[in-house]
Order: structure tokens, then sequence, then C-alpha cells
């Protein structure tokens, strides 16, 4: 694969990326050997479950026609029906178990290559993608693959072979008895298809008139505060009652389309006609009886299918769908790569933006950046949400690449840097702090797994988390997370710090949001983040009105311009934007000197 | 598969119902249905008919054409054989469309109900019980209850075309029917050791996709922390060990219930083995016809298949009457807000008292003890106390979110519990911590407040809050999407949502649970402004996190476990050194410029 990548692993099997159902097939061609077991396995327990139709037609004529060595030849017909239905079940019990094998290869094989795939991906990709949209991809798209293979393909075969061997059975006694099956296949083969078309969108409507019924009612749900204090009740009432009634009404029609199953109707009737047939044939004297009680046997087989194969082009479906919603996260392109020869070297943290432009998605975030941040300087950037002040400082370490202009490091454009030298130097805090399901530890030293325990607790008291860490039961051994200990805010924040602080990055970004409900916790992360500034060049987003008081360089960006920029005494006289929000506070304010240029 | 059933959790007002409390409950909601119903298993049955007559009408039929050469009598077996076979399908298309009809009706029905109890209760309900597990009570445990009916008819159809073949098999022949019959308890016994298996390796299965689950979820959310670490391999190795053991347990998952029907079918070989054995000796000593034994070859078939789906069905029917308890448990419980009248109120001034008033969410833990509080008219109060103090409490008291114990809560003088509640509610206006904003726009949303109000109105309070500055954030304005629960909007600007929606409804009494999130300072500062404009002459009550709505406030009351121990304006507490100072030393202080300018170590 000629993919960019920022992430690879070696001797992974090559699949076929073309179309789904490409796709698909090179997965099953893995396991070829699965594939030749589970169909010739199936060919041998249907050929002998026909056999054993033969054999009690056979029998049926031993009796009919009794002679001094009846039983004798009853006695060897029943050991054959023991013989051929003992090698069905014994050839369907492994033909199972090789398709499931398959089906379940399918499922962690897909898996681990659309997992590959993710760990590759740009975070512009991860940032348009939603955690829950993923993880249905992984989890339920995959389960569909499992099922698209058993029972789908399973299936897929007992209507292939449940039509097609009752039917060589059948020519094997008298070719002209063929003529009512073939009847029925192609009969089966127009009303199934037409059955299928007709059900599909109302399945469809169904289901998504089920997806907007459960999100509309746990939105009533969980805002009920709201609908209370805004006595909304009647209006939600209406609107939930108008989606429980439109699935009603997919659900009936689902029955009206599935009580219009017209091939057992048609399996009904040649019934009938191959019975028909096979008595005028004994009639004419051409077959015995005998013969007739066979081909019935056989053609009962042929029930099976006609009723089965429904649930096989659903899976099927299914299954193709879950295929491509994986391929195509598969196939979207990265944007960037692990630039492996770029350059290699210590930062110092001097960083320029050169009439940076940046567009997502087709909208301008930002214009016109230009700033010269010198290495151990901190800049503080405020702005509304929207303003692109997150998009800001992400153009730094590569989670995106500018548009127009550039941005560079230590005088070298962040494009020509090595993509793993530049990441591991510039240290990011995000809004969300994310911290992983294990101890404390473990998530400090997250950023430097050979850490040692004394590297790890002076990395915590430099962020000021020693002291709480150690309040827990287990100190650094305490789980976080789900089964572990829920942190708080300022607590999620300190970590990440105290993280940061061990993999000593050269430039901090910092999206700082955290609230502090009290002083104490806010005197903490104030002087943890004091010696996170010390010596590094630190971009930083903040509510914090005393860290954008004190920073060397304040810009304030609105709609992705930068409307002022410089230190807290020029832009009290400058920018009519930042005196707004000092102006609360009951102190006296500095003249206003210049009208801010619009925006 | 309809063999598994996990344990399902309980709530506390789930109940048992006795089993015949619980069938008048179901029969209530079948009655609508009754002649439907009626109609479907009357369809069952006649198919059940049709097919245990059909092998058997065939089987009669070998013997008689073989004796009877007349045409006729073949057309008229090929007639009945056919219209039995167009029976068969007519029957099963009755069943599908009246029993869709009547399912579908019955789900609507109780969905309805479980809807209408759901918004019937007070806050306690939702306080206590997660809106997912209430959510799927009201959409998918109606469905599955409503399976019940499907399933009796399935099951009512099985066990009826089991007992008509052995009746009509043994009037046949005894020997053979027993013969038959001796392969039932392998059947059984085999469908239940089976079940025992499944049920394991199952759960087996479900704890290690919770696994993978997590372990995919973690990744996928720490992507950024593991990229910017360059720690893409660890998570990697993890993954592949996870995958690994998830591969190795649905395998034998799997493996388990692909054995199943090839091992059933083994036995019912043995079976018909004997039969064409045993049967065919009697037949050449004349005891059995040889359509009779034909008809015991297509018995066995018939004879073990419906045995098998009754064992299977039995515990998805049995799951169905337990989803129908849950869902009858949530309509039945009392809703605990009880109001004694329903005076209507066109207007209200706004003032508020609390006579003696006793409140606990548990009971034997007691928020508030004989509280009294007289709120005046056009009065902006702060509630400051820790956590647990009972401010929340006597904001939600007053909006009647929550039936208090003792005591009376009077509004302009009247008891609260006599008016109409919508109409009371209507003047309130409540702005919560994390607001919470419909899938919508934001137009939309502030109009949620008062559903007639015109476009005009909507954008005019918009622009109150905050001077609109706030708007030309948003990337279409007031017609910007704000997403599932408002996550396009920051927190700051769902917080602008809510005060202009409170101001499109324009209540009298005004309760404003002060968000503790913190907010961009520009925003911020158009919140206060916004908040300025909220608070001029109405009564307000603000559970305060923000120094200067404390400032502002025109009393500050402080608490402590439920009750009042200090008030005053916020100058005259901070000067009397009291709970109050300690209360600003502890939340407030580093709000203040005196903390933000001592800070100059920065640079």
């Amino acid at each position: 694969m000629s993919h960019k990548s920022e992430f690879s692993v070696a001797g992974t099997y090559p699949y076929n990326h073309k179309n789904a159902i490409r796709w698909v097939i090179s997965h099953l061609m893995r396991y070829k050997f699965f594939l030749v077991a589970t169909a010739t396995l199936f060919t041998v327990a249907y050929a002998a479950y026909a056999q054993s139709a033969v054999l009690i037609g056979r029998a049926a004529e031993e009796i009919l026609t009794p002679s001094s060595g009846t039983e004798g030849a009853l006695v060897t017909i029943a050991l054959l029906v023991l013989l051929v239905l003992v090698t069905d079940g014994v050839a369907s019990l492994f033909a199972s178990l090789s398709v499931e094998t398959l089906a379940q290869r399918m499922e962690v094989d897909a898996r681990h290559e659309l997992y590959i795939s993710l760990l590759g991906k740009s975070q512009t990709f991860h940032d348009r993608q939603r955690v829950g949209d993923i993880m249905a991809r992984a989890t339920d798209d995959v389960k569909q693959l499992n099922f698209m293979v058993n029972p789908g393909i399973l299936f897929m075969f007992d209507l292939v072979l449940g039509f097609a061997v009752p039917m060589v059975y059948i020519a094997l006694i008298d070719l002209r008895l063929l003529a009512v099956p073939i009847l029925l296949v192609v009969l089966y083969f127009i009303t199934a298809s037409d059955y299928s078309r007709r059900l599909n969108p109302v399945v469809n409507r169904l289901r998504t008139q089920f997806g907007t019924m459960n999100a509309r009612l746990e939105e009533t749900i969980s805002g009920i505060e709201v609908v209370k204090a805004s006595t909304t009740e009647s209006f939600e009432r209406q609107k939930f009652r108008d989606n429980a009634r439109g699935f009603r009404d997919y659900f009936v029609q689902q029955g009206r389309i599935e009580a219009g199953y017209l091939p057992i109707l048609i399996y009904g009737i040649a019934y009938g006609l191959i019975f028909l047939h096979g008595i005028f044939l004994y009639r004419a004297d051409e077959i015995l009886l005998g013969e007739v009680i066979a081909v019935i046997g056989l053609f009962s087989v042929m029930r099976f299918p006609t009723i089965l194969s429904l649930f096989a082009l659903t899976l099927i479906q299914n299954g193709l769908a879950g295929a491509d919603r994986i391929l195509t996260i598969i196939k979207t392109e990265t944007e960037l790569d692990e630039n492996r020869e770029g350059i290699s070297r210590t930062i110092e943290g001097d960083i320029v933006f050169e009439n940076v432009d940046f567009a997502y998605n087709g909208t301008n975030v930002l214009g016109d950046i230009n700033v010269h941040i010198r290495p151990g300087q901190t800049v503080a950037i405020i702005g509304q949400t929207g303003a692109g002040k997150s998009t800001l400082t992400r153009l730094v370490n590569r989670t995106y690449d500018v548009s127009g202009g550039r941005i560079l490091v230590d005088g070298v454009d962040v494009r020509e840097w090595n993509l793993a030298t530049l990441r591991s130097q510039i240290s990011s805090i995000e809004q969300d702090i994310f911290l992983f399901s294990r101890t404390i530890a473990e998530n400090i030293a997250f950023g430097a797994p050979g850490a040692t325990q004394e590297q790890i607790e002076e990395a915590a008291r430099a962020a000021q988390a020693h002291d709480f860490i150690l309040s827990f039961q287990e100190g650094y051994q305490t789980k976080i997370g789900e089964r572990g200990v829920t942190l708080s805010g300022g607590q999620r924040q300190r970590l990440a710090l105290a993280r940061a602080f061990l993999s000593n990055p050269r430039v901090l970004i910092l999206d700082d949001s955290t609230s502090a409900i009290d002083s104490a916790t806010e005197g903490e992360i104030q002087r943890a983040l004091r010696r996170m500034q010390e010596g590094r060049t630190v971009l930083m987003i903040t509510h914090r009105l005393s860290q954008i008081r004190w920073a060397d360089v304040i810009i304030v960006l609105d709609q992705g311009r930068i409307v002022a920029s410089g230190a807290h005494e020029d832009l009290l006289r400058s920018s009519p934007h930042y005196r707004r929000i000092f102006a609360r506070f009951d102190v006296e304010l500095p003249p206003l000197e210049a009208e801010e240029p619009a925006a | 598969m309809g063999f598994i059933m996990d344990g399902l959790d309980a709530e506390d007002y789930d109940r048992q119902y006795g089993d015949k409390v619980l069938v008048q409950r179901i029969i209530t909601y079948f009655r609508q249905e009754f002649s439907r119903m009626l109609f479907v298993a009357l369809a069952i049955f006649l198919t059940a008919l049709v097919s245990t007559g059909l092998p058997i009408y065939i089987s009669a039929s070998i013997d008689r054409i073989r004796d009877d050469t007349n045409t006729g009598t073949l057309m008229v077996v090929l007639s009945i054989v056919v219209l039995l076979g167009m029976l068969s399908w007519g029957f099963n298309a009755i069943r599908r469309w009246a029993g869709a009809t009547a399912v579908g009706n019955v789900v609507l029905k109780l969905r309805e109900d479980a809807f209408d109890a759901v918004m019937a209760r007070d806050l306690s309900f939702y306080d206590t019980y997660p809106s997912g597990k209430v959510v799927s009570r009201v959409t998918s445990d109606t469905q599955a209850f409503a399976e019940v009916v499907n399933l009796t008819m399935e099951l009512l159809s099985q066990g009826l075309l089991v007992i008509l073949l052995i009746g009509y098999l043994f009037t046949v022949d005894v020997p053979m029917t027993l013969i038959t019959l001796a392969l039932a308890p392998f059947i059984v016994a085999t469908a239940l050791a089976f079940r025992k298996i499944a049920r394991y390796s199952v759960t087996q299965s479900r704890r290690i996709l919770a696994v993978v689950s997590s372990h995919i979820q973690e990744s996928v959310s720490g992507i950024s922390v593991a990229k910017t670490f360059r720690q893409e391999q660890a998570i990697y190795d993890e993954f592949l060990d996870v995958n690994r053991r998830s591969y190795r347990i649905n395998l034998r998952t799997g493996y388990v219930f692909s054995s199943i029907f090839p091992i059933l079918n083994l036995l019912s070989g043995v079976g018909t083995a004997a039969l064409v054995y045993f049967g065919g000796l009697r037949a050449q000593e004349g005891y059995l016809s040889p359509g009779d034994w034909y008809l015991f070859l297509q018995g066995i078939a018939l004879f073990w298949f419906p045995l098998t789906s009754i064992a299977s069905f039995w515990s998805q029917f049995q799951l169905g009457l337990a989803a129908g308890e849950r869902v009858f448990a949530l309509i039945d419980a009392d809703p605990n807000v009880i109001q004694t009248d329903n005076q209507p109120l066109p207007s209200l001034r706004g003032e508020i008292r609390f006579e003696d008033v006793d409140f606990h969410y548990k009971e034997g833990e007691p928020v508030l003890r004989r509280f009294a509080l007289t709120i005046h008219p056009g009065e902006t109060v702060a509630l400051v106390g820790h956590t647990g103090s009972g401010k929340s409490s006597i904001t939600k008291l007053i909006a009647r979110f929550y039936e208090f114990q003792g005591g009376r809560i009077l509004i302009d003088g009247q008891d609260v519990r006599s008016f109409e509640l919508s109409a009371y509610r209507h003047h309130l206006g409540f702005v919560t911590q994390s607001p919470f904003l419909f899938d919508g726009t934001v137009r939309e949303n502030i109009r949620y407040g008062r559903t007639e109000a015109t476009d005009e109105e909507v954008e005019a309070v918009a622009r109150m809050v905050g001077h609109g500055d706030w708007i030309a954030g948003l990337p279409n304005g007031l017609d910007t999407e704000v997403g599932e629960r408002g996550s396009s909007l920051s927190m700051g600007q769902r917080q602008l949502v809510a005060l202009a929606r409170v101001l499109l409804q324009d209540p009298s009494i005004f309760i404003l649970d002060e968000a503790t999130a913190s907010i961009d300072p520009l925003t911020e500062t158009l919140i206060q402004e916004g908040l300025d404009v909220v608070l001029k002459s109405r009564t307000s009550i603000v559970i305060a996190h923000r120094l200067s709505t404390i400032k502002n406030a025109d009393r500050i009351i402080v608490l402590s476990k439920g009750e009042i121990i200090e008030q005053g304006s916020h100058a005259t507490l901070l000067a009397s050194g009291g709970h109050y100072a300690d209360l600003y030393n502890t939340y407030f202080r580093h709000q203040s410029l005196e903390y933000i300018e001592q800070l100059a170590t920065a640079s």
C-alpha cells in the first residue's frame, strides 16, 4: 500500500481494497483451506441427505413388492440409511465448525486491519470522526461481517446445494421429473427478488424510525428539567406519539409484505405438481412407486432453501454494507506522513507564523496570521469559541497543516521536521484531558515508558499532583476511570501536566479550560503552570484571567484573525474587546488610546 | 437464538407481579386487539393442521393411488394437495399480517402509556434512573413484551402440532409411535445440556466484547495523546492481545452454536434408520401399509423440529414476560409531586415564602428542617454554601420538581400545591448548571421558552443578551445547528442560549444554578452582561459561583446543613468576618482582581 500513514506495521496481509466485495473475498481467500473444506463437507452432507431419500424410496419398493430377500434387504437399507445420515450429520458438523472458523477470523482480521489503519490516520481525520461511529464500525460492522459468513454464506450454500443436489438425484431417477423443480427455481428467484426489493426499504425505514424514536426520547428524558420548566410536556408527548405511530405503521407494513411471501405458495403448488408428474410416470410404468416416494422426499429437501434464503440475502447485504463502512475508513487518505527523513534535533522553541492561512472543510478558519514567539515566552491566546484558538496552536505540532503561508520552528518549516522528533518535543494538553483507564503511575509515564518511580514522583511534585495522589489509598497504583477513582477537572489537569513534565517538551501547548472550584486548587494549578513555563515556550489558551494578565504576549483572536496583540497594559489601552473583560472589576482602567481596527 | 438470557438490572420501582395480576394486565392490553388476535390464533391453528395434514394425506394417497387407477381419484388427490399448499400459504399470510397489526398496536399503546407515565414523574425519578435505562424500557422492553404475543402463538401452534401428530400416529400404529417418541427425551436432553453450555460461553463472549469495545473506545478517544507521545506501538500491542483473546473466546462460542443442529440431526438420523427397518418389517408383516410407513418417516422430521423450537422459544417467552413486567412497573409507579388543586394564575408578583419546610430525598437524611425564608418580589437573592448545604434543593422545591414533606411554600401568599402545575411553571424561568439544548437550531432552542413567539421576538431577546455580540460568533448566526445536546456550541454559548430562552419566556421568578465550568473571558463577560438584563425587575434566586454575581445580589444567604446561618450584602458580611468570609476565601477570592494582580510572578 502506498498510503501515507502516521503508523504502520510490517508484514500485514495484503487485502484487496478495491471494493467491498473484493475486500471480503480477499479476506476469505486468506483461509483457502477452510473455504474448500466448508464447500466440500457441505456438498457431502447434502448428497448424503438426498441419498437417504433415495434409499427410503428403495426401501418402499422392497415393502411394496415383498420377496424372500426383503428382510435382509431392509436390514441393508436401514444400515445404509443410518450410514448416510450419520455421514450427513458428521459432515455438516465439521462444515459448520469450518465456516464458523472463517466467520470468526473474518471478524478479528477486519477489526485488526481497521485498527491499524485508525492508528495511522491523522488527527484531522480523528477530529472529523465521532468516537461512537468508529466504535460501531469496530464492533457492530465487524459482527455483521461475521454473520455474513456464518450463517450468511452457510445459507447461500443451503440455497445452492438445497436446490442443486436434490435436482441431481431427481434427474438420476428420471430426467423428465426435473420439469417441476426447474419451474420452482425460476419462479422462486423471480418472486424472492421482488419480495426483497419491496421489503428492504421498509425494513430500513423501520430501523431508522426506531433510532429516531429512541434518540428523541433519550433527548426528552435527558432534558427533562428544561421540558418541565418550560412546560412543554404536551409538545414532547405529541412528538413521541408521532414517532411511535410512525414506527407502528412501518411495522405493520413490514408484516403485510412478509404476509405476501410468494415462494411458499409456489412451493405448495409445485409439491402437488411433482406428485402428479411422478404418479403419471408411475402409471405409465416408467418409474417405480418407490421412486415416486424418493422424488417427493427429495423435493421436500427443496422447501428449506425457499424459506431460508431470504435471510441469507439480508445477511449478505448487511455484511457488504458493513464491509463498505469499514473500507471507507481504511481507504480514507491521511494528509500527513511520518517524514522519517526530516530534520531531527533539539528544539529551541522559536516559533514564527508567517502569513498563515488555514481552511478546514472548505471554510476559512484562520487568515493572515503573523506572530513571532521567542524561546521561553508565554503566549496567551484569547477569543470567543470558534475564533480559531485551538486551530492556531494545533498547526505548530502539525496536527493540521497550514493551507497558506508557513510556520517555522527554530527557523525551519514544520513540514521539514521529522514528525516524531517534532511531536515528541511539543507537548500538548488538550481541553478534554484524556487519561487512560490504568494506574496513575502508568498514566504519568505514558510518554516515557521506561521512567522510574522516582522520576514519576518528581514529575508529579512539579505538577502539584503528588499530595492528592498520595491521598488515594493505593497512591500511584490507583486505577483511574470506569473501574477506578473519578478525578476532578483540576486533578486531571495536574496529572496531564505531570505527564508532560516527564516527557520534558521544549514547547508546551496548553488548552486550559479547567475551572478551579476553590481558591486552594486554583493556587496549586497556578504553581504547577508556573513550573511548567520555566525555560519553555508555552502557547496557552486559557480562561484564567491571572494567566492572561501575566502572559508575555496576549493574542486576541476574532473570527480567525488577530485583532490585537501585546502585553496586558498595552491591550487595556488599545483593545476595547480586552478592556471589556476587566471593565467588570471595579478598577480604574487606563484611557483607551486608539480605535481597534474593524475585523 | 433465543436460548440465552442474561440478568437484567432491576430498579427500585420494579415489583414482582403475581401471575394472575400479570396475566390480567396483559389481557387488558390485548383486549383492544381481541378479535384480531383470535383471528391470528385461528390461522395458526389451521396452519398447524395443514402442515400436519399434508404428509398424512400424501402417505394415505400413496396407498390409494396404488390400488385405484382411476384418473378422477388422482385428480382429486392432486387438487387436495395443491389446495393444502395454498391454504398453508394463505393462513400463514393472515397470521403475519393480522399478527403484525395486533403487535404493532399493542406496542404503540404500551409505549404511549409508558411515555405518559415517565412524563408524570417528578425529578427524583430522573435523578435515580439513568436516562438510557428508562428509554430502553419505553422503546425496547415494550417491543420485547409484544413479542410474547407472537411467541405465545408460536408455542401454541408448535405444541398443537406435536400433540395432533402424536395423537394421529397412535391411531395408525402404536409400536411405531413409541419408537418415534423414544427419541424425544434425547432431543430434549441435548437441547437442555446445550443451553447450559451456551449460556456460559455467551457470557464469556459478552465480557470479551466489552473488553474489546472499551479498548477501542479508549484508544480512539486517546489517539491524540498517543500521537503526541508517539506511543502507537504500545497501544497496538495491547490491541493485538485483546483481539486474539476475543477470537479464541468467540470461536468457542461459535463452535457451540454451530454444532447444535448437526448433533440434533444426527439423533434424528438414528431414529429414521430405526423406523426404516422396524417399519419395513411391520409393513412386510402386514401390520402397516407402505403409506403409513412413509408417514412415520415424514413424521419424525415434523416431530423433532417443533420440539427443539419449543425448547428455544421458552426462554424467549420468559424474557418477554420479564420485559412486560418492567414496563408495567414503570407505568404503575406513583408520581410523587401531587397538586391538591388546579388554581390558574394569570400573573405573579414573585413573592416566595418557605414556612417550616421539611424536605429529604431519602428517608432519614433530612436536607431542610423547618426551613423558613421570605424572598420579596423583584429581589435578587444569592445562595452560597458548601456542597450539600441545600442550595439547589431550595430552588428545586420552588420549581416543584420534588415533593416536600412538611410545612408550606407560599407563592404570592398562596400554597404552591394549589396551583395548576403547568400554569405555575410558565411563570418560572430555570437555567441549570449545564444548560440543556435540544438538537435543532439556536433559534428553535430559544423559542422553546415560548413556542408561539415570532422570529422578531426571538431575535430581539437574542440581542438583549450580551448586546447580541455572541451571535456573530456562531457560524450561521441564530440558524446554527446546536448538535446533539448542544454539543456543537461551547458551554458559554449554551449558557447564552439558555439566558435568551428564559428572557423570551419572561418569567416572574428566575432561578439560576450558575455554571461552575470555566468559560472564556470574552464569553464570560457577555454572560455577565446578559445576566444583568435577566435579573433586573424580577424575583431571582441564584446559586452563585461567580464573584460578580454575589457582589451584585440584593441579599446573600449563607446556608449550612439546610439552615440559614448568615444573610446580608457582600460588603457587610465580609466585614463581619463570619462564615461568609470563610466561604469567600475558599471559593471566591481567586476570582478577585486583587488575587490576579498579586500573581505578578509569571514572567
